[in-house]
């Protein structure tokens, strides 16, 4: 049943991507550059699609189109791509969702003339001209040095996670265990099911349930989505000493770094993602030199020293 | 007569079973952790399980007339969306809530007629209901969640009258009102009657379809207040909220005593068994029990509570 919904999906996406297409190559000879997110629920690509379009703003002759599935899947984004191909796109940034599931269909674009660079999620062993953007490795490694200066005695952590199985998220808990001072435990790692509600009533009822707990972390921002007064027990956590440092720095999160319930916020920087792999896919379609085949954007790390600057940088939701 | 006293055992006996499951589950939790029976604790846990209860009532009735409706959780997400944002415009909030229903109901009104007038199974209607809510919710929200600023909306899911969270009283008072009209009216037995044996109640002058699209509005109805309170709960609408939550109320149902088939089923016993799953996953995070085992025990209690009054009700015939 899902596959049809993915074929809807698909043909609906890929039929609107061909008639904005044609539109824009109607208008003149400008370059035509895809920015395929994971999927188009997922509200941190939306920075991607808003440095992409800074980007293209720069550059004066480039058109963004920014397509994907509406859920994270992988055969839904080999099937845009294939779209995008069948178009004649000049260019495609793509954030693969599984990277062996993207690898044949970007080396086709790549085969068809296409420039093809990753950012977000990389697909390596394809023939991508390079992925831009930050390792989910780092994002638990900077989260575990901060929690290490926010707890120099020790203690008892707990982490909330989304799905367990998803990749990018494994990765951040291997980067976060491997850091953490030896003196820091971690309690079983819990799970909000990638659900804003969920993730909300874990925090709250294992805070009241564990009042021994030193700190929580949390390897994405769902709970931060919410608004604070649901957060009853959190806040009262963070009143009587706890410590809570996030991956994501949204613009809704920076808030509880305001009311003091969150204390660092490491944020991938998806604008740098979108306006420098935008920039550099149409300097090699203009024949210009590849750039380094990674490019590793700086991570956000927001705490209340510096969120009012980040803020006024943000576009409010 | 006849049909009143049947339906009277059903309810009794298949309600029994389930509530002596969760008394039991609720012992060994005390029995496990102090964190249990603490009032932050309950009140975490049935507030949870209240969202999901509100939707089930609907399930549980489209359920008995021998169908199913899994656009619940997508209406749920639409309905609440487009309230927030009315309400985000300006518009007052008794008019916000009655836009946020009436979605709903207009979701349920088109899988009536659908289901009635174009035959199609319920399954293939609210299957593609279900993509189309989904689609437009991302549609209207550009992906974005939408702030709920409005401290009278939000007391409808955060608000506590007497102790008690004014989502609780929701449902205890929709419950009531559906008992009622299943149980006293009518329309409620006819409900009983076409799921027992849709032929034999057509034969007998009710009108079929009327009685469906009834139960389709009624479901859609409730999946918006549950959506709409959700949303107040966390001071926040977002497209993807609701993902899944088709099937934790459906599961709800079955668990509650309900046959897929059609004919059986009770509210108290829908409520009983979303309970069950509530108190499941609050058990999970006291006893800190690692993400990575949470679902196969989710789904092996399922099983297990369900075969135990499968096995009862057996033995009684």
């Amino acid at each position: 049943m899902r596959k049809v919904l993915v074929m809807v999906a698909v043909a609906l996406a890929v039929f609107g991507a061909a008639a904005y297409g044609q539109g824009a190559a109607a208008a003149g000879k400008k370059l035509v550059i895809a920015v395929v997110p994971k999927s188009l629920n997922n509200p941190v690509f939306l920075e991607s699609k808003t440095g992409a379009e800074a980007a293209a703003k720069e550059l004066g002759n480039v058109e963004i189109l920014f397509t994907g599935s509406p859920d994270p899947d992988s055969s839904a984004q080999v099937s845009i791509v294939e779209g995008l191909i069948e178009k004649g796109v000049d260019g495609i940034l793509i954030a693969c969702n599984l990277a062996e599931a993207l690898q044949p269909v970007i080396d086709k674009a790549v085969a068809a003339g296409i420039v093809v660079a990753t950012y977000d999620s990389d697909s390596p062993k394809s023939k991508r001209a390079f992925y831009v953007g930050s390792n989910n490795y780092d994002f638990g490694r900077v989260s575990a040095q901060r929690m290490n200066k926010l707890l120099p005695k020790g203690g008892k952590v707990a982490v909330l996670t989304g799905i367990v199985g998803i990749a990018n998220l494994e990765e951040r808990i291997k980067g976060f265990k491997e850091t953490l001072d030896k003196d820091i435990t971690l309690y079983p790692i819990q799970t909000g099911e990638d659900d804003i509600q969920k993730s909300v009533e874990v925090v709250n009822q294992f805070t009241a349930a564990n009042p021994d707990m030193s700190a929580w972390w949390f390897d994405g921002g769902w709970p931060f989505i919410a608004n604070p007064s649901a957060l009853t027990e959190l806040s009262k956590f963070v009143k009587r000493g706890g410590k809570v440092v996030s991956v994501d720095s949204l613009y809704p999160m920076l808030q509880y770094l305001e009311l003091g319930m969150a204390d660092v916020l490491i944020g991938q920087n998806m604008y740098a993602c979108g306006l420098q792999g935008v920039k550099n896919i149409a300097n090699i379609v203009k024949g210009g030199k590849p750039p380094a085949e990674m490019i590793w954007t700086d991570m956000e790390i927001v705490t209340k020293d510096n969120v009012k600057a980040v803020k006024a940088g943000k576009k409010p939701w | 007569m006849a049909v009143s006293s049947s339906v009277k055992r059903v309810y009794s006996s298949s309600v029994f079973g389930v509530a002596v499951i969760l008394a039991t589950m609720c012992a060994v939790m005390a029995v496990l952790t102090n964190k249990f029976l603490t009032e932050t604790n309950i009140v975490s846990v049935v507030r949870q399980f209240s969202f999901i209860s509100i939707m089930a009532i609907g399930q549980c009735m489209v359920i008995i007339t021998g169908g199913i409706d899994l656009s619940v959780g997508s209406v749920f997400a639409f309905s609440s969306v487009i309230s927030a944002m009315s309400l985000a415009a300006g518009a007052p909030l008794a008019a916000s809530l009655l836009v946020g229903a009436a979605c709903g109901m207009a979701f349920g009104l088109v899988n009536g007629i659908l289901i009635t007038r174009v035959k199609l199974p319920p399954f293939i209607s609210t299957l593609g209901i279900m993509s189309v809510a989904r689609g437009l919710s991302y549609a209207v929200t550009s992906g974005f969640p939408v702030n709920i600023k409005s401290a009278d909306y939000a007391f409808l899911g955060q608000g506590q009258i007497a102790g008690v969270p004014v989502p609780v009283l929701l449902l205890v008072a929709l419950a009531a009102i559906a008992s009622a009209f299943l149980g006293r009216t009518v329309l409620g037995r006819r409900i009983y009657a076409l799921g027992g044996n849709e032929e034999a109640a057509r034969v007998s002058g009710v009108d079929i379809d009327r009685v469906k699209v009834i139960v389709y509005v009624l479901c859609g109805a409730l999946a918006a207040i549950a959506g709409i309170a959700t949303a107040s709960r966390l001071g926040v609408a977002q497209s993807t909220a609701g993902m899944g939550y088709e099937l934790d109320s459906i599961a709800a149902v079955i668990i509650g005593g309900a046959s897929v088939k059609g004919g059986t089923g009770t509210i108290s016993g829908t409520i009983i068994g979303a309970s069950i799953m509530g108190v499941l996953r609050n058990a999970l995070v006291l006893l800190s029990v690692s993400a990575y085992w949470q679902q196969a025990i989710i789904g092996f209690v399922i099983i297990l509570a369900v075969s135990m009054d499968q096995l009862r009700n057996m033995a009684k015939a």
